[in-house]
């Protein structure tokens, strides 16, 4: 199966000498197209750290990340913004969504940065609205939703640009057991309908019960990496 | 294209997402804008007014006279009447008025004091509209013309002298044959104007004067005043071209108080301005950097989604621009209101003659000068953006990592 990312050697250093912080140390790693994988291990554990680093968030002090075949270290912070644009999608614990804009215009947001025509963008951003489950709220601003429906929002923003890969960093963090259940669902029917590729922090254990691939990490190093 | 739409709507929506926080920078703006234009509005009418004032006392736009006149004013120093290329500069189109004059020092007395001051001998009707003495008539009439009998004395040198209209007054001065002139005349008409001119001047025809004077036809200057005040360089020279013997001074040279209150009052708009400006570009950028830092994480939240920092960063100078725009609109308004119910003029007269002491008239008439206006707005405009440039910049350049997760691993 194709790498969609590959880490090699990364290694993340917080400060110098005797305080510094080892956030990752070593670390390998290859996300293939089409995986549900989880990120999992206690706060510290450097799993946001990581997702930052392959999202092009954050530079490493040692190794690389190449997302899609380009290597991130090359880019600048503009190139870097363009390869998340087109190939990265992100989904955070909060702020997730621009305060100023409704739903619809959220989605809509990173079609019309990537220069889609307005009808198709129209068309699509109803269309991944109505995946999540959302048409009928697309007028609705962020506060007029609640977290779960923000999260779904985020998804289908995540999703509207066909991304290489969708990012989610304790994406059920402030949500009740239900809305849990529901975002996972959703991912996991992305993942296996369309074939979405997901990379997702948590140390819930809903979300990695979800998950295919299992990467635990502890003090920045990757501990343990199964199959489902 | 398409992303400038997109940030400029986002921009838009922001500027409004905390109408309160919007409102006090409109507010500080408008108002500073508004404080800046009316208050240069109603110096520069001051400033008119002043220099309309010194130039309508006598001076005119500028003068000719014969060499060494100006440093020792007599009827020694005389000149004729303008002839040939002189008259022929002095008739042209840009000339609103000029006229001839006989000015020298003289004694006027009445049955009860003697008082020194300047004798002027004019011509009535060619004053008109070059200087004040054709309007200031207070009591009484004016001179009959070139060759009246009559003479007009101040108001308060008429007090000091103890003597009214229908009164006779003796003037004394030196003729130009070094001996002693003396004649009398009855007062026609009394003068109101600023005191430093109603206490030292009297006026006697033109013709009058020349022969008790014995001057023959010769005068003593020459006042002039354009129809526009911007050609009056060009005009002098012209001047001095065509009576290359003669001294040519504008109303600069002198009236050289009037000419450093004028720079003064333009040195003090600027002061004014460079003051508003620096207090409201405090408010602006400490608004804007309060807003920021609320926002920081959604300023993350867009790089991480893909948009580049030049365009965050154009985005939220747009913001700034636009409030500072909206707050300039607003003062625009409100200085253009304020000056044009002012446009009949702002009446000095509870100064009683402080502002005349001061120079100016009693009436300021404030000016919507659009050019002025518009340059001011701009300036602000630019100012205000450019002040928080570097704040947005600087924050804009911190994002994203370390704002949009923090305190997680």
């Amino acid at each position: 199966m194709e790498a969609i990312v590959i880490c090699r050697g990364l290694g993340k250093r917080y400060g110098a000498g005797d305080t510094a912080v080892h956030a990752l140390q070593d670390v390998d790693l290859e996300i293939h197209r089409g995986e549900f994988l989880s990120l999992s291990g206690p706060s510290g554990s450097g799993k946001t750290t990581l997702l930052n680093h392959i999202g092009g968030l954050d530079r490493p002090t040692s190794g690389e990340v190449s997302v899609d075949g380009r290597k991130l270290g090359e880019l600048d912070k503009g190139e870097l913004a363009d390869l998340r644009l087109e190939k990265i999608g992100f989904v955070f614990q909060a702020y997730n969504l621009i305060p100023v804009l409704s739903a619809y215009e959220n989605v809509e947001f990173i079609l019309q940065l990537q220069g889609v025509h307005a009808r198709q963008r129209r068309e699509r951003a109803r269309a991944m609205l109505s995946e999540v489950g959302l048409e009928k709220l697309g007028e609705r601003r962020p506060g007029e939703l609640s977290g779960g429906q923000q999260q779904r929002v985020a998804i289908a923003r995540a999703m509207a640009s066909s991304p290489a890969i969708v990012l989610a960093d304790e994406p059920s963090a402030n949500l009740d057991s239900a809305a849990t259940e529901e975002l996972l669902a959703l991912m996991s029917r992305l993942n296996e309908a369309r074939g979405m590729t997901f990379c997702v922090a948590s140390h819930d254990p809903r979300v990695i019960e979800y998950t295919r691939r299992r990467v635990r990490m502890r003090d920045g190093r990757i501990e343990a990496d199964e199959r489902a | 294209m398409e992303r400038l739409k997109l940030i400029s709507a986002l921009a838009w929506r922001n500027l409004w997402r905390n109408p309160r926080r919007t409102g006090l920078v409109l507010v500080a703006v408008s108002i500073g804008v508004w404080s800046m234009l009316s208050f240069t509005a109603l110096l520069q009418a001051w400033s008119a007014s002043s220099l309309q004032a010194a130039l309508e006392n006598l001076t005119g736009q500028g003068q000719v006279h014969a060499r060494g006149y100006l440093d020792n004013p007599g009827v020694a120093r005389s000149m004729p009447p303008p002839s040939g290329a002189l008259l022929a500069v002095l008739d042209g189109t840009e000339v609103k008025r000029w006229a001839p004059r006989v000015r020298v020092p003289a004694a006027v007395q009445s049955a009860y004091k003697t008082w020194p001051v300047s004798l002027m001998g004019i011509d009535p009707a060619r004053e008109r509209g070059l200087s004040f003495i054709a309007t200031a008539v207070h009591a009484g009439r004016g001179l009959d013309g070139a060759d009246g009998t009559g003479i007009l004395l101040g108001r308060k040198l008429a007090k000091r002298l103890h003597t009214g209209i229908g009164k006779r007054v003796v003037l004394m001065s030196q003729n130009s044959a070094g001996g002693m002139a003396e004649r009398g005349f009855k007062v026609v008409g009394l003068f109101s104007a600023p005191p430093q001119i109603e206490d030292r001047y009297v006026f006697i025809g033109l013709a009058r004067a020349q022969s008790m004077l014995g001057m023959g036809e010769n005068i003593t200057g020459v006042s002039f005043g354009l129809r526009r005040m911007a050609e009056l360089d060009t005009f002098i020279g012209k001047l001095r071209g065509a009576a290359p013997g003669m001294d040519v001074q504008s109303w600069q040279t002198l009236r050289p108080l009037t000419k450093a209150m004028n720079q003064l009052s333009s040195s003090f708009i600027q002061v004014w301005i460079v003051i508003i400006f620096v207090l409201m570009s405090f408010g602006i950028v400490n608004t804007l950097l309060m807003s920021l830092h609320e926002r920081v994480r959604e300023l993350a939240l867009l790089q991480a989604l893909g948009l580049r920092p030049r365009l965050i960063f154009a985005q939220v100078a747009l913001e700034s621009a636009l409030v500072v725009l909206l707050g300039i609109a607003i003062g625009v308004l409100a200085a253009t209101a304020t000056v044009l119910a002012f446009h009949r003029g702002v009446d000095l007269g509870f100064l009683a003659r402080g502002s005349e002491w001061l120079g100016a008239g009693r009436v300021l008439y404030p000016r919507l000068d659009v050019t002025q206006f518009a340059a001011i707005s701009a300036l602000v405009w630019a100012l205000g953006v450019a002040a928080g440039l570097l704040p947005i910049w600087r924050i804009v350049r911190r994002v994203p990592v370390e704002a949009i997760n923090r305190g997680q691993t």
